[in-house]
Parts: structure tokens; C-alpha cells; sequence
């Protein structure tokens, strides 16, 4: 019942589609191409392995380590990917722009300032990353995953800005077995998850369970539609671990839709008016 | 033996875009008819694009205009038009139109309309009633449009008002495990009416969403004689035997007994499920 993985058989349609989605929206939205944002983690590897197959020449990735906090070994990941794939690329450290902008902050707890720097961090590469799009008439391809928007695990406005999220319906444990379909090297897809915010992070740490538990609870609670006891029963978990991912999941909800609006007319715009993106 | 080429058009609709629909549908036709087909079929809602959200009530009137152009495309064959109805008070439907030497010579309501998940359809449409066939010079036909299969009343009320074959128009949207979905309604309706159905899919992506395409044509004994490609346009041609539901209705019970005691007991039963405010 709890099936994650895909079959074998279904990788070569789930690598089209989201080929295909990438193209499409870049044609319909009359951009050029597209930006990914690239730390040589599974995510970006994937995502601008996908790009690449979607528009070709019309990618460029953008490296932007932090120096001190961005391991060499991702940044040799990170070039190794690039040339293999033949992509464009840009480096751009981060550090002049986080600490000018860590001045800004006028009051606050040491421990709130150290919160909103982590998220600095990433807004920060938001930022570089819309130049970019805006200077090339490029779309933003984001590098999310659906364990990542539903544990609300990614900064808003920052990692979690772009235009179309290609792998957001994708679980981590199931980008890892697309991305190794794809043939990125192993080292890539093995390496231990990060989001790279502060010296020897990893996200399983911060999160407090595995990727592999993770993706399990989340899949009988939101695919399978189990509750937080069926789940538990289910998968031989502590009901409180599972309960505490499922307060994550409902606690993130606005991390996963555009700011609410105070509705007054009748067509409020979030609300009651309902047309596609990508239309004639 | 007699027989009737059909050719599906797998279109991948763009939304809201019915210039460029209208003009895909046309160079559809006349494809087919190259190559001899006797009956036409297009997706669901093809003028418009399903999924096209609020821009259904935008532009009905220019869907109909669409209607009549490619009315007066249609010959001495025949077309099965996806399309937007709207009728004298101001209501609209999910629509098929029989068309045949330049004019609508039969029109089906979608009686299920879909509203979970990605679906929206009650916010535009109002339900069809009735499960009419069609005479064509082949023999009459049902038509269904794509959730109305899932339904075994009305592909039943068709077979009894003496369908030969139904055509399913649908715009089914890819989903882990959907096209096994797909096979087995279809092939189950087959084995309730001992009926040969066609069913014609949109294909292609667009604002994130891929449809299904594997439009296809399982014959009355419920094997798919031939099968559309998974999400990518496609044409499929085939020919239809319409005299094997006949032999093999011979010695076959499915159809011939339905009972009117028992169809009366099943409004008896789903009246009761409907008033079911008493109890507990």
C-alpha cells in the first residue's frame, strides 16, 4: 500500500513530463530560458539536469556559495555537474552581501537575528537569481520538493521564490530515484541532504527524523489520506513523531500559497477569480 | 463484416487559445479523412482547452463561432466535437456535438460532472439528463463524455437504447497509476454492455498539468486493439467491427436480462441512500 517508489518502468514518463512543463511554461510566459539556482545538492542537480533537457543552450546555473559555510566538496560537485551537462554558470559568493545586509537590523534578540540571517542567506541567492531572469528574459526554476514544501522546510521568498517548482510534486526519496535514472553521478545523489545554512548542517539532523521516515509519514498522511493514529499503527511509529511532522505540514500552509487577501468585492482575486497561467 | 474507420485526434489543447484549437482540430480532420476515416473524434471541451478555468464563461460565444467553423468542415463523414454549449437561458454545458455534412445532427450533455481535486466543472456547467444514441448511417451510437464512464448508469442507458459502439471523449489529466484506471473502467464497461468503446483523450502539458493522452479502442470482447500515446499528440486510427457485439451477445446474458423489477429496486435503493437525513 505505502508505495513510494516508482517502478522502473514509470521513470521515463515522470523525466518527459516534467521536461515538458519546463518548456511549456517557458514558451507560454515568452521568456528565453531559464535560472536555477545550483548548490550541487540532488535538487538543483536534478532540476538543471531537467532544465538542460528542456531548453538546452537557454540555462545558466548560478553557484552561489557562502565562503565558510558552503563545503568544497559541493562546490566541486557543483562544477564537475555543470561541465558534464555543458551549462552556462556563474559563481557569485554570498558573504559581502549577507554581512552588508546583517547591518540593517537595528534591534531584535541575538537568537532572532541569527534566525533571520539563515533566511537571509537564502533570499539573498533570490535575489541574484531574479537579476538574472529579469536581465536574460529568464524564468526562475525552482529546486523544491514535495517533503520540502509540505514541511514547510525552505525560506520564503527565498529558496522557496521562483516561477514553477518542476519537482515539487517529487518526495526526497523518490528525486533521489529520478535523479539516478537521470544518471547523476552517485556521489551527488548519496551525498548527505543540506540546505547549506550554517557550517556542518544537515537536514535530517535539523529536522529530527530520516528522509526515508519522513517521506513515509507524509505519504499515508497526505497520498493515502491516513490519520496522525492510522499513520503511526501503519509504519510502527511513535504517534508523537508523526503527529509533530503533521502539525509541520499544517503549520506551513502559507509557505505554499501566495499571501491571503482581505477579501471586499466580489471578485476577490485569490479567492473567486480562477484562470490559468499559461493561456492564449 | 461491417466495418467503420474511426480516428482519434489526441490533441493537446492550449487553454483558452480556440484560434489555435480551432485550427488544430481542422488540420485533424482533414488528416483523417486522408486517410478514410468515416467517424472523427476530438477530445473533451477541444474549442476551448480543458482546464481553461474562468475563461469557459469568457468565451463560449467565441467557442461557438469555433463550432461553426469546423461544422462547415465536416462532409460526408462524420465529427464528434468536444465543445461549450450554451442554451437560450443563459446556462452552459460540457458538451459533445454530433456533426454530419455541415451540420449538428445530435448533441450529449455531460451528465457527471466533475468537481474534486484538480476538477471544477459545476462552477461553469450545469449537468446533462439524458443518455440519448445517435443514428448514424453506421448503426446508432452512444456518446460519453469522460467522468460518465466511470458511471455505469449511463453507458448502460445506452447500450439499452441500442448503441453499437460508444465514444468516450475525455481530457484526463496524468496521475501515478491513472492510465490502469482508464483501462479498467473502459474494459469494464465493455464486459457490463458487451459493446465495443472508443475513447479519445487530450494529451500534452500545460499550467503544470499533463493529460493522459492513450486515447484507444477495445473491442466488444474488452482486448485493446490499439492505443494512443501516453501524453504526447497522437492520431489513432482503427476499424471498428460492428456486427462482433452481435455474435457475441448471442449466448451471452449481461444485457438481455437486466430486469425491470431489479432497476426499480435500484431507484428504490439509491432514493433511500439519497433521504438518508433520519437516520444515524
Amino acid at each position: 500500500m505505502i508505495h513510494i517508489q516508482f517502478d522502473r518502468e514509470e521513470l521515463p514518463l515522470i523525466e518527459k513530463i516534467i521536461v515538458e512543463s519546463i518548456k511549456t511554461r517557458v514558451k507560454k510566459s515568452g521568456a528565453k530560458g531559464g535560472v536555477v539556482a545550483f548548490s550541487g545538492g540532488v535538487d538543483s542537480s536534478l532540476v538543471l539536469h531537467l532544465a538542460k533537457k528542456a531548453l538546452g543552450k537557454n540555462i545558466i546555473a548560478l553557484i552561489m556559495p557562502e565562503r565558510g559555510v558552503t563545503p568544497e566538496k559541493d562546490l566541486k560537485d557543483a562544477f564537475k555537474l555543470v561541465k558534464r551537462l555543458k551549462v552556462d554558470f556563474d559563481v557569485l559568493e554570498i558573504n559581502e552581501f549577507v554581512k552588508n545586509f546583517s547591518k540593517v537590523l537595528k534591534r531584535g534578540t541575538k537568537k532572532g537575528k541569527e534566525y533571520s540571517i539563515y533566511n537571509l542567506k537564502p533570499r539573498v541567492r533570490m535575489i541574484i537569481n531574479y537579476m538574472y531572469a529579469n536581465t536574460l528574459n529568464y524564468l526562475v526554476i525552482g529546486t523544491s520538493n514535495k517533503t520540502e514544501l509540505l514541511l514547510g522546510y525552505g525560506t520564503k521568498y527565498g529558496d522557496l521564490a521562483a516561477d514553477i517548482y518542476p519537482i515539487g510534486d517529487l518526495y526526497k526519496t523518490q528525486v533521489w530515484q529520478v535523479a539516478e535514472y537521470a544518471g547523476i553521478p552517485t556521489d551527488i545523489v548519496k551525498k548527505v541532504p543540506s540546505a547549506g545554512l550554517w557550517k556542518g548542517q544537515t537536514d535530517e539532523e535539523e529536522i529530527g527524523y530520516t528522509y526515508s521516515q519522513i517521506d513515509s509519514v507524509l505519504f499515508c498522511l497526505v497520498e493515502l489520506e491516513l490519520s496522525v493514529r492510522e499513520t503511526s499503527r501503519i509504519l510502527s511509529l511513535p504517534s508523537r513523531a508523526v503527529n509533530d511532522l503533521y502539525l509541520r505540514v499544517v503549520k506551513n500552509e502559507h509557505k505554499r500559497r501566495p499571501p491571503t487577501i482581505t477579501k471586499i468585492s466580489k471578485m476577490c482575486l485569490d479567492k473567486d477569480w480562477r484562470y490559468p497561467v499559461e493561456r492564449e | 463484416m461491417k466495418k467503420v474507420k474511426v480516428a482519434l485526434l489526441q490533441l493537446s489543447t492550449r487553454l483558452g487559445a480556440i484560434e489555435e484549437n480551432t485550427k488544430k482540430i481542422i488540420r485533424g480532420i482533414e488528416r483523417a479523412r486522408k486517410k478514410g476515416a468515416n467517424i472523427v473524434v476530438t477530445p473533451e471541451l477541444a474549442t476551448l482547452g480543458y482546464g481553461s478555468g474562468d475563461i469557459y464563461l469568457d468565451k463560449v460565444s467565441e467557442n461557438l463561432k469555433a463550432v461553426e467553423k469546423i461544422k462547415n468542415k465536416v462532409g460526408d463523414f462524420y465529427l464528434i466535437l468536444g465543445y461549450v454549449e450554451g442554451d437560450n437561458k443563459g446556462f452552459f454545458y460540457n458538451s459533445a456535438a454530433l456533426i454530419h455534412k455541415k451540420k449538428i445532427i445530435g448533441n450529449y450533455r455531460k451528465v457527471q460532472l466533475v468537481n474534486y481535486r484538480i476538477f471544477d466543472e459545476k462552477r461553469y456547467f450545469k449537468p446533462g439528463n439524458k443518455m440519448p444514441v445517435f443514428e448514424t448511417k453506421f448503426g446508432k451510437i452512444g456518446i460519453l463524455i469522460c467522468e460518465d464512464v466511470w458511471f455505469p448508469e449511463p453507458p448502460r442507458a445506452m447500450a439499452l437504447r441500442g448503441a453499437g459502439v460508444l465514444f468516450v471523449i475525455g481530457a484526463s489529466p496524468y496521475e501515478r497509476g491513472k492510465d490502469n484506471v482508464w483501462v479498467n473502467y473502459l474494459r469494464q464497461r465493455v464486459y457490463d454492455n458487451i459493446l465495443p468503446v472508443v475513447f479519445c483523450n487530450q494529451a500534452g502539458c500545460q499550467d503544470g498539468v499533463t493529460y493522459l493522452g492513450l486515447s484507444m479502442y477495445i473491442n466488444a470482447q474488452g482486448e485493446i486493439v490499439k492505443k494512443g500515446k501516453l501524453t504526447e499528440e497522437d492520431m489513432v486510427i482503427f476499424n471498428i467491427d460492428l456486427d462482433e457485439y452481435k455474435r457475441l451477445r448471442r449466448r451471452d446474458i449481461r444485457l438481455r436480462e437486466v430486469r425491470k423489477k431489479v432497476l426499480e429496486d435500484l431507484v428504490k435503493a439509491f432514493e433511500e441512500m439519497t433521504d438518508d437525513t433520519h437516520s444515524i
